[in-house]
């Protein structure tokens, strides 16, 4: 997160006015955007140290312990993150990451390396600073390792305390907030909201979604009818089955269907280092014919994980018309 | 006409820099003489001073700063090529303004050496 946008976040957090619950969605749906950053920095990690792990590369062991605690320090921001999202899940979450700080600090100390259980997959180095990027590469995501042990597994489970906490419980709270405030597009079946301006003051009367000045939403909004769709609830005299919240470059667009989990998360700023997608959807919704080619989609026991990541500005574009179009027709 | 080898010295504290260093390097016919102590290679390079030195900035007997002050006052050609980790950027570039031909940051690519490793051979040869 900038600084800029962190001095607003806790400008956010100080202010109160009369409608504190649309602040209240705001300030959460920032600090999911946080918690997305922080995953993101944790798969970049992982996937530097599998590049360094290829063998053309000279590192040291100050590499890899660099790389290990860089993983402890961001797994740690990523379930502070989780717990401020959905506080009944910290007790556990505490404890996996306690156990995980267990286990990096004992691969760095060579003690009882984290790798090496069960370890059929990882063949023996001779040269002890690859044997530990090895290990350490086995801790983060080994495909033989018992699957909860992982580093990427807990970053699952993370995932499912955050989208459990937060999803169920504040849809129907939700759309009862919106409904009494301004935040219904007339010319869309969405709910729209402003992240910075509506929590500071609630919009004095409704918008267009259309008129926002917001990259991703004019993309995903590109090939997509106005008026309803195909997974939403029908005319836009309806209740809007959507809420959108968005900034110039950051949508997240958020299913409040009850038989459709969706969760829509993306920035487009133009610079391909930073702007991604990242989807979140229940298990009966087929991602594979949703989503263009390129994406990486995780299953899991809750759901479906899915990412798109380093994006040029015309890739995200072409793969936001293309979602819209599969979601609003 | 083929260009005469290059005699490149490549001293770093950490073992496995030498060990995959030296075979990479000498692929193209350049020869190369790894060292783990600076104070060993420093010794070496006053009975035969080598037209490239690769070094480590920080190391515990002595530091790549002094070998590059040492090895600059015994043979003002020879080309210092700095090896620094993350944390030592500050001080690599501190390293250029005392002469340093250029500096790499580890991790890295034995290819992204030879490229400087070039460089400077072009320099030594005009």
């Amino acid at each position: 997160m900038s600084i800029l946008n962190k001095l607003k976040l806790d400008k956010l957090k100080k202010i109160t006015h009369r409608e504190p619950e649309i602040r209240d969605f705001c300030i959460q749906t920032i600090r999911f955007k946080k918690f997305l950053e922080n995953a993101r920095a944790m798969l970049d990690l992982i996937e530097d140290g599998r590049e360094k792990a290829l063998g053309e590369y000279i590192f040291d062991r100050h590499y890899v312990v660099s790389l290990i605690d860089s993983v402890i320090e961001r797994l740690g921001m990523m379930v502070y993150d989780a717990c401020v999202l959905a506080p009944q899940s910290g007790v556990e979450l505490y404890a996996g990451y306690d156990r995980h700080k267990l286990a990096a600090a004992n691969l760095i100390s060579g003690k009882s390396p984290a790798g090496k259980t069960g370890a059929s997959e990882t063949v023996t180095l001779t040269e002890p600073e690859y044997q530990l990027l090895s290990d350490a590469l086995f801790w983060l995501n080994g495909k033989d390792r018992a699957d909860a042990e992982t580093v990427m597994a807990f970053m699952k489970q993370v995932f499912f305390h955050v989208i459990q906490g937060i999803e169920p419980t504040d849809a129907a709270k939700n759309r009862l907030l919106f409904d009494t405030s301004n935040v219904k597009a007339t010319d869309m079946n969405f709910y729209i909201i402003d992240l910075w301006k509506d929590a500071l003051a609630p919009p004095e009367k409704k918008r267009t979604a259309r008129g926002f000045n917001c990259v991703p939403l004019k993309h995903l909004l590109m090939d997509a009818d106005c008026g309803e769709s195909k997974t939403g609830t029908g005319n836009s005299s309806s209740d809007p089955d959507w809420v959108a919240a968005v900034t110039e470059y950051q949508l997240s667009l958020n299913s409040l269907k009850p038989d459709l989990e969706f969760r829509l998360e993306t920035l487009a700023s133009g610079d391909a280092q930073s702007d991604f997608i990242f989807i979140f959807a229940g298990k009966s919704t087929n991602l594979d014919s949703l989503l263009p080619a390129g994406f990486h989609i995780e299953k899991a026991h809750y759901g479906q994980l899915a990412w798109d990541l380093d994006l040029s500005a015309k890739t995200i574009e072409d793969s936001l018309m293309n979602i819209g179009r599969g979601l609003f027709g | 006409m083929s260009e005469q080898p290059l005699k490149i010295m490549v001293i770093d504290d950490e073992n496995i820099v030498g060990k995959r260093l030296k075979p990479a390097l000498e692929k193209t016919g350049d020869m190369v003489e790894a060292f783990e102590d600076g104070e060993k290679a420093l010794a070496r390079f006053n009975e035969e001073p080598f037209d490239i030195v690769v070094t480590d900035i920080r190391m515990d007997k002595i530091d790549g700063i002094e070998i590059l002050e040492k090895v600059l006052a015994i043979s003002g050609r020879t080309k210092v090529i700095i090896i620094t980790g993350y944390a030592t950027i500050e001080i690599a570039r501190e390293a250029l303004s005392k002469g340093a031909f250029e500096f790499i940051a580890k991790p890295f690519k034995p290819s992204d050496l030879r490229m400087i490793i070039e460089r400077a051979s072009k320099e030594l040869r005009s």
